[in-house]
This record gives C-alpha cells, structure tokens and sequence, in this order.
C-alpha cells in the first residue's frame, strides 16, 4: 500500500512538474557544462543509457551534461507491467520471454534512459528471478517488481530498501514471506534468508568499510564482520509475521502484489539482540521491528561505500580508484541539503565525477568495464534503429543462452557476477576486478559473437530472407558511407565506440573493408559494422 | 587480491611462458609442439569430477538412520520435513556403525551404486579450520571459517582452502597444478568447468576452460572467401597491442575460445556416440558432456583433468517437500548415467565423482524448509572408491545434541580438508604436495579417510 502510495506521490509531482514546463524541451536551458566533444558527449550516453542514438548526442550536445541529467532525473517512468497487464487481460498468452521482450523495447525505446539504466543495475543488486519456484510463472510479479525499482530509482535508498522488503516477489524469493515466530515444540525457527541478504547484498556488506570502500582492519589487521550469526538470528526473528496483504488465512492466502501486510499473531514479540547489539524492547509489532531495523541499516557507514561502490561499477568502471568511492559515499551521506540516501544526487555524483568524465585519459590501463552482453546489443539496436515488424522483441528468446544473463533471471541472489570478480589471467594477475568477466566464459563469448554475426549479417532492414517477428537494423546511414571506407569506419567509431577506436582497429577494418567491392555498398556496412561490435575495443566501456 | 598472490601468479605465467608452455591452453602452438615431444603413458589417466549442490544440500534427509530409536530422534528434529520411514530405500553398509540407514525414495540408482560398492558415502563433512568439539565451538575457543552458513563464503570455503597464505586458489585447480608434468600433451587446461566461473578448479598456474553443455562451438561467419578476409580482421583486432587490460582479458578469451574449438570438436565428432540416455536436465546434460570429453582423452592427450558442474536450486528455504524429490531424483539419475557412460568409454575406474555443497541445513524446520546449516553427507563414486560404505561419523541428530550447533546445524566432525586431500592423494599428489595444497592438513587426525583405493 505505501508502496503504490509513494509511486503515486512520485508520479503525481512528475505531473506537477511537467504541468509546469518539465519535460518539455524548453523548460531545460543549455548549461555552461557543454560536452567539448561530440566523443565526450557519447562516452557519457554510454555510461548513461542503453547506447548512443543520434537524438541522445543531440540533445546532450545542447543542453550539457547537467541539464541533460536533470531532464533525465525529471522523466516519467515507463513502466513495464501495464503492457503485460493488457496482454493478459485480452486472454492473450502471455509468459516471462514477453516480460524481457517488454524489457528489450524499454531499453531501446524508452526516453527515460537513465532511469531505465538504473532500475537495470538495481535489478543485479536486489535481486528476485523467475528462475525460482515463486517467481517462475509470476510474469506479473516480476514486471511489477522492476516497477518498484523503476519508480525508486532517484529516490531514497530507505525507501526503496523498505519497498524492495515488503514487496511479496521479493518475500517468496528470500522466504519472508510466511516466515513466522518460533514454534519450540516443533522446533521450527525464523527463516534466516532475508536477514542474512538484506546485510550481506542489499545494504551494508560482510565487513566494515571505510569511507573510501576499503576494509577497515583490527590491530592484526583482519578485517572486522559487520555482523555475526547471532545479528542474524535476531533480525530473522525480527523478521516474522509478514504475509500477503488482505490475507484471510496465514498458511493459505490468496497471493497478489499489494506490499506484504503484518499478522501479529506470527510476530515473535520477545526482545532481539540486531545489529551492533541494538536490543529491539519485548512487545514490538512487526512494523516496528522491520522499521527500527532497516533504519539502523540505511544509517550505516557502510551503506554509501558498499552500493555507492557497486553503482559506479554498474555505471562507468569495475575499479574505481577509493578517491572517487570516498566522493560517491559522501553524497550518499549527506546530498547537500541534509538528506541521506538520495539516490538520484549519488547517481550524478557518479556520472559526473571527474573520474568517470575522465578516467579513460588518467588511467587508460585500468579505466572502464566489460560492456554486459545485454548492453552490447542494445547499443548496438539504438545506433541504428533495431525494431521488429511485429513490434515485439521476443526473437531472442533464450537471451541467459546467448548473453549469459537476462533481466530478472539470475540463478541466485548472487546475481550473474559478483562485483569483487577477479577473473584469472590478464586482470586477476594485475589485482584488477572484472564483474561482468564472470559470464564471459568460452562457451559464452562465442555465442554472444555468433548472436552479432546473426544480427548484422541475417538482421538489417532488407535482407531478403528477413521474419517480421525479427529485430532489423537500419544500416542506410552506412550504406551511404561505403565508398569511402574511413569515413564509414569514423561513423562507427563516433555512434558505437565514442570516438576512441584505436588507430591499429581502424586500420584492420579499413583494409578489410576496402577489399569488398562496393556494390550498393551494403556488404560494407556489414562488414565493418560486424568488426566493430565484435571487437575487444567496442566490448569494453572506457 | 593481494600481493602476494600477484606477484606470484605474474612469476608463475612467465615461467610457464617461458618454458613448454603446456599448462597455459592460450599458448596453442607450443603445445601442439609439445604433443608430439611427450605423451602420456598409454592408460594412465585419472580424472575428478566435482557435482556441486549449489545452495546447501539438506543431506540429512539423503542417508537417514532406519532404526527405531535413530528415526524417532531424526523425525522429531526434522518435524515436516521428515522422509517417511517405510519410503527409505536400504542400505547395508560393509562397515557398521551398529545402526541401520536407508536413502531417500528419490534414488534408487544410487541405492544400486552402493549395493555395487561403487558409492560411498561420508558422513557430516564441512569447513573446518581445525577439530572441534560443540564446547569448543560455543566458548569460541577454536578458530573457525568466517562467515559460516553464508552462501558465498562457504563456496570459498569448501573449494578454496582460503586460509592458507595464497589465498583464493581452489583445491582442484592446485591439486592440477601439481601433476601438471604428467599433462605435457594436453593443449587444454586440465581443469573444465561447464558451469560457468569455478573457484574449486582455479589453480596458481591452471586457468580453468569454460565448455559449454553442448560442447564447443565454432564462431560463424569465417567460412568462404570472404569470411576467410573477415576471419583475419577479426583475428587482427584481436592480436592488435591492448593498452586497456579490460581489453586485453576479452581478446584472450576470444582467441583461447577460438583456438580451443577446433580441437575440443574434432576430437568430439570423432568419438562414438554414448549409447547411454542421460536425463535431459542441466546437470543431466553438464554430466554427458563431461563422460564425452573423458571418452577423448586419448585424442586430448590427457592424463590428469578435473571437471566441475553444477545443480542449482538446493537451497531450499520454502517448498522442500515437493523440491527436494525432484533434486535427488535429477542427482540419482544423472549420477547413475555418468557411471555406466564411464562404462561406456573404459574409464570406470580412473574417475572418481563426488559431491560438495556450500553447507547441510538445518534439521529443524522454518514451517516450510530448512536454512543454511553446516556439516552435510557427501557421495563419492567411481571404480576406484571403495564403496558400499559409510566414512566418517554419523551425526546424532537430536535438536540441542552433541553435534547440534543451533537449531540442528550439525558441527561437522570431517574437515573438507580431508575429504579433499583423500581425493587429492588417489588424484596423484604426494604427501609433500598435499601439504602443500592443504596447509590446514595437519590439524586434523587423518590425511586418508580411506574410501579411495591406493
């Protein structure tokens, strides 16, 4: 209820604001922060949103890096369960695949970008999947829940805790759901899944942390727990009486997505020894529990440092220097005008921190991350136009065989990578983390390839074999470029890789390309679109 | 990472650059070489293959004690989640223990494996940093794992033996290591994982080989003539400088994916066809690519491999009474397959298959599953296991018993070290390696647990 209650408020100031010229291009003036490049321009849109289109690096261009964020920060949410809710309300089939086909249409069409973007990377930090039992066929479920992330995502991070807690998508998956007092003749005991997660994942991490996201150490200099088991244990008995809202029945209610609803009567009310040996009083309801708990956790020191690290891996680069970690977490701390948590000052703070403007020119060994598979393929859909006949993004239907994830689809809480990923080899010897390294596995990276191969070559608007339920390219733009290989290549280089592809790149593509005879130029375009999406350059955000 | 282990890890890939170049699969063409140079000798392989139950087997209801008194005790822990009595499928143990267990209703091909003696089972193994009794555990007077009953953490802990000074290297991936010598044909690395990232096989010089379920799969497009000029601008990228190491990390996977296919797939297609049906699910599929591979050994030139899979969904927090059925049955089925395919291939006896999981559960119930626990029973399996009995101690399952640590988190009374180190040695290691690769080894009263043979 408060959930619904919050999105509404949030969507009626959205109103309000766009009432009074938000949201419309007038109302943002061009700052003083203007890109001093197109490059620098794309090399934020990359960061940003699912890919560089045209109309983006315009707008960016215009308006400056600040502004363009504001009007982002400002935009309604598209949200993804409606379009599902109608599908099944016209009796149609309606199953997960259509739920990240939706998934895919908002990445590459949605004009709220950054929102979009985030509501991604906090889908791969609290994480609920459709590969568990709960959420398996809950295609509704899973929609409404990266609603909830969507409609979050520039807001208070307390918030957004406490939502992402009561949502019940989120009590199956962890087992809050149901979990209820202790039972001791029949040695049943609280469910310690969520308490265990909601520290070791979604707030504060296994170990203190100091500002900068580096562990704290003792006199020995191990590294001090944020908690132990028994920390555990309280909150898990903190953590009991929740249960789908409206139900009538404890063990047999009647499931819907309302935020989960307390049943005292499944509440252990006797005093629990929480976090940092807070006693929590004998005879609290379990609003007060729940609330006094994720309180202490949202104020925790860690809190900035441990998501704030893991925001700017998701944003702009797997090992950002403890410099700029300590700048995020500040703004986590303290937004400027007093307020903890505020997502969306963190968010700038991120995007607009010197190191992530200009991490590439200080530390090109090091700087950027591996381009999740997802991201790579939409980049490569909003440069130039990808769209199905059909409407519908659902020819990649299989997108955890052919990426190696998919939204809403982990194997584990664990998400598909953990953010302290140290492949072994090149990175791992150098002590450098990769996260997104961890799903580029051999079998992977050749299907990932193989699935450019398909889209570029058996993919573009006019192939001749082409399915309307087939997402098509428009590679006119390209065509248009053919005879002239290094200009071709440059408009390449300026949509899909911010201006940075390295002289040796360019040449290894020139030079293929040159040998294809032009024809109406087509094969051209292939080729070197094919070149460049493939490419180690273009996989790797910098 | 720490610098320790950089360093070494730097010093270690230029030595083995430097040298044969055997062990590094990325260095194709001095392995080819050294293919020719020395091969194995003719039969001399082994090979170990890890299942890992990923997210804490509730093991307790795997082998659970027949006896009245044993089962009253069991049941009253277990509550709702209890396997009926009359459902359990005997087991007559070589060895007794004085009681009598039987399996769940879900594995009668285990429960055939073991009648076989080609199954042994160890009793209520898990981390431990040393021995320890449930006093010493509550005073904290003995060091134990960090983090216990923490999913991630206790993967770390029974694959890596993290305490040691190096770090994060996985036990079979260092046990690879050390009879690297022996794979001097291999252009491979010998660790293979078919799922996905693996700490067990991460060694200080073997990189682990992600294979897919279906085997290898070449990159399209690189056919023809214009596909022959695309194949060398893409190799061109590939092969060009990389001042970003982000970039330079993916253009190796590409290359090693590359280089690899093509010999991982001719050895394949030139292999018969197994004759034996696996169950079509992901560990089903994981495990007839595995008993492939091992069926190629000969064309690969491999004398030592280790293998890792995986089945996902053991942690079963809510609906364990209509999931686990499924799990055990998926586990029985796949792992009855695997034996008679390495029937199949002639190498029964030179593989040994055994289990881990992050942590067992807890007896007691959450009213509708069990939490993450500690101590769990493990499988071992293979012609060269010493089977049909049980290893170890079995627990006493009482809520508050000797080894109830907390709502029936059994304190394991086998260390994984040892369980490990039991594999290590029949894997080839001696015992100077294996106090290598397990430093912990010596706190504990036996190295050899015994359910290998020599």
């Amino acid at each position: 209820m408060m959930r619904h209650g919050k999105r509404s408020a949030a969507l009626l100031a959205l109103a309000v604001c766009a009432a009074c010229g938000g949201g419309s291009s007038d109302h943002y003036q061009p700052g003083t922060d203007l890109p001093a490049s197109e490059a620098d321009a794309a090399r934020l849109l990359q960061q940003a949103t699912f890919g560089v289109d045209e109309a983006s690096l315009g707008r960016l261009m215009h308006l400056g890096y600040d502004t363009w964020l504001e009007e982002q920060l400002d935009k309604a949410p598209s949200w993804h369960k409606p379009w599902l809710q109608q599908r099944i309300d016209a009796g149609t089939d309606t199953w997960q695949s259509h739920r990240v086909a939706l998934w895919w249409d908002r990445a590459v069409h949605a004009d709220d970008q950054l929102r979009q973007r985030m509501a991604f990377a906090l889908s791969e930090i609290f994480v609920v999947s459709d590969e568990s039992s709960g959420l398996e066929n809950d295609v509704l479920g899973c929609a409404d829940y990266y609603d909830t992330l969507l409609g979050y995502a520039f807001g208070n991070y307390r918030e957004l805790l406490e939502a992402v807690t009561l949502t019940p998508q989120m009590g199956k998956y962890l087992s809050m759901l149901q979990n209820q007092k202790p039972d001791a003749a029949r040695h049943v005991e609280p469910d310690e899944n969520y308490a265990r997660e909601v520290m070791q994942l979604f707030s504060i991490g296994l170990v203190q942390l100091e500002e900068d996201g580096t562990p704290k150490r003792d006199g020995t200099g191990a590294e001090i727990p944020t908690y132990d088991q028994s920390t555990i244990v309280g909150i898990a008995h903190a953590f009991t009486g929740w249960n789908y809202a409206k139900a009538t029945n404890w063990t047999w209610p009647t499931a819907n997505l309302l935020p989960m609803e307390a049943w005292e009567s499944y509440h252990d009310t006797q005093a629990k020894t929480v976090l940092d040996g807070r006693v929590l009083a004998q005879g609290q309801t379990a609003r007060d529990d729940l609330r006094m708990i994720l309180d202490q956790l949202a104020a925790h020191p860690n809190v900035g440092p441990f998501l704030g690290k893991q925001l700017i891996q998701r944003f702009v680069t797997s090992n950002p220097s403890p410099a700029y970690v300590r700048r995020v977490a500040r703004v986590w701390a303290d937004n400027g005008l007093g307020a903890r948590g505020d997502l969306r000052a963190v968010l700038k703070a991120i995007l607009l921190d010197d190191e992530a403007r200009n991490g590439h020119r200080t530390n090109p060994a090091s700087f950027g991350k591996l381009r999740e598979p997802l991201l790579r393929m939409t980049a490569l859909w909003r440069a130039f136009g990808g769209h199905a006949e059909d409407g519908l993004y659902d020819d990649l239907w299989d997108p955890i065989g052919t990426f190696g994830q998919s939204p809403l689809e982990s194997q584990t809480v664990f998400n598909f990578f953990r953010p302290d990923h140290e492949p072994p080899g090149t990175l791992g010897t150098a002590g450098l983390t990769g996260p997104e390294f961890q799903i580029l596995t051999h079998s992977q990276i050749t299907a990932t390839t193989n699935a450019f191969e398909a889209q570029v070559f058996r993919g573009y608007a006019g192939y001749a074999s082409a399915r309307t339920d087939q997402v098509l390219i428009d590679v006119a733009s390209l065509r248009a470029l053919a005879g002239d290989p290094a200009a071709l290549v440059a408009s390449l280089d300026r949509l899909l890789m911010a201006g940075a592809m390295s002289p040796e790149m360019r040449r290894a593509i020139v030079d293929h390309v040159t040998l294809e005879p032009l024809g109406n130029g087509t094969q051209r375009a292939l080729e070197a679109l094919y070149l460049v999406v493939t490419s180690p350059e273009f996989a790797v955000q910098k | 990472m720490n610098h320790h282990r950089r360093r070494f890890l730097a010093q270690t890939l230029r030595a083995a650059c430097a040298g044969a170049g055997a062990s590094l699969f990325g260095k194709l063409h001095a392995m080819q070489r050294a293919s020719v140079e020395r091969a194995p000798a003719p039969g001399d392989y082994k090979a170990l293959v890890c299942v890992f139950l990923a997210g804490g087997n509730d093991s307790y209801n795997l082998v659970v004690p027949r006896g009245p008194a044993e089962y009253a005790t069991y049941a009253a822990a277990r509550g709702d989640l209890a396997v009926a009595q009359a459902s359990l499928l005997p087991i007559t143990p070589i060895t007794s223990d004085g009681r009598s267990y039987g399996l769940h209703p879900s594995v009668p091909e285990l429960q055939a494996l073991f009648a076989a003696q080609k199954l042994a089972i160890l009793a209520n193994a898990g981390p431990l940093l040393a021995p320890m009794t449930k006093a010493q555990y509550q005073a904290g007077s003995v060091p134990k794992p960090k983090n216990l009953f923490s999913h991630s953490d206790q993967t770390v802990a029974c694959q890596a033996q993290s305490a040691g000074a190096d770090g994060g290297y996985g036990w079979a991936g260092r046990a690879a290591d050390q009879v690297l010598a022996l794979n001097q044909g291999l252009a491979l690395s010998p660790a293979i994982t078919l799922a996905g990232s693996s700490r067990l096989l991460l060694g200080q010089t073997v990189i682990p080989y992600n294979l897919g379920w279906n085997g290898s799969v070449p990159l399209n497009g690189f056919s023809g003539t214009r596909g022959t000029r695309r194949l060398q601008a893409f190799r061109a990228m590939l092969n060009q400088s990389h001042g970003n190491l982000l970039e330079k990390h993916f253009a190796e996977i590409q290359d090693q994916a590359m280089s690899l296919d093509a010999l991982i797939r001719s050895g394949l297609s030139g292999a018969a066809a197994l004759t034996t049906v696996f169950p079509d699910t992901s560990l089903g599929r994981q495990l007839k690519m595995v008993a492939r591979m091992i069926g190629i050994r000969g064309a690969l030139g491999a004398a030592r491999q280790v293998f890792y899979v995986v089945a996902w969904g053991y942690d079963t927090h809510s609906d364990q009474t209509t999931a686990q059925p499924n799990l055990f049955a998926d586990l029985s089925r796949s792992l009855g397959a695997f034996q008679s395919a390495l029937g199949e291939v002639g190498a029964e006896a030179d593989v040994t298959t055994f289990t881990l999981s992050e942590f067992g559960r807890t007896l007691s119930s959450n009213g509708k599953g069990s939490d993450h626990g500690w101590g769990g029973h493990q499988l071992v399996l293979g012609g060269a296991t010493r089977g049909g009995d049980l290893y170890g101690t079995m627990p006493d399952l009482a809520i508050d018993g000797p080894n109830d640590v907390g709502r029936g988190r059994m304190l394991p009374t086998t260390a994984i070290d040892q369980y490990a180190a039991t594999l290590a040695k029949w894997f080839g290691l001696t015992p100077t390696q294996l106090a290598s690769v397990f430093p912990r080894l010596g706190n504990f009263a036996t190295a050899d647990l015994g359910f290998q043979q020599a």
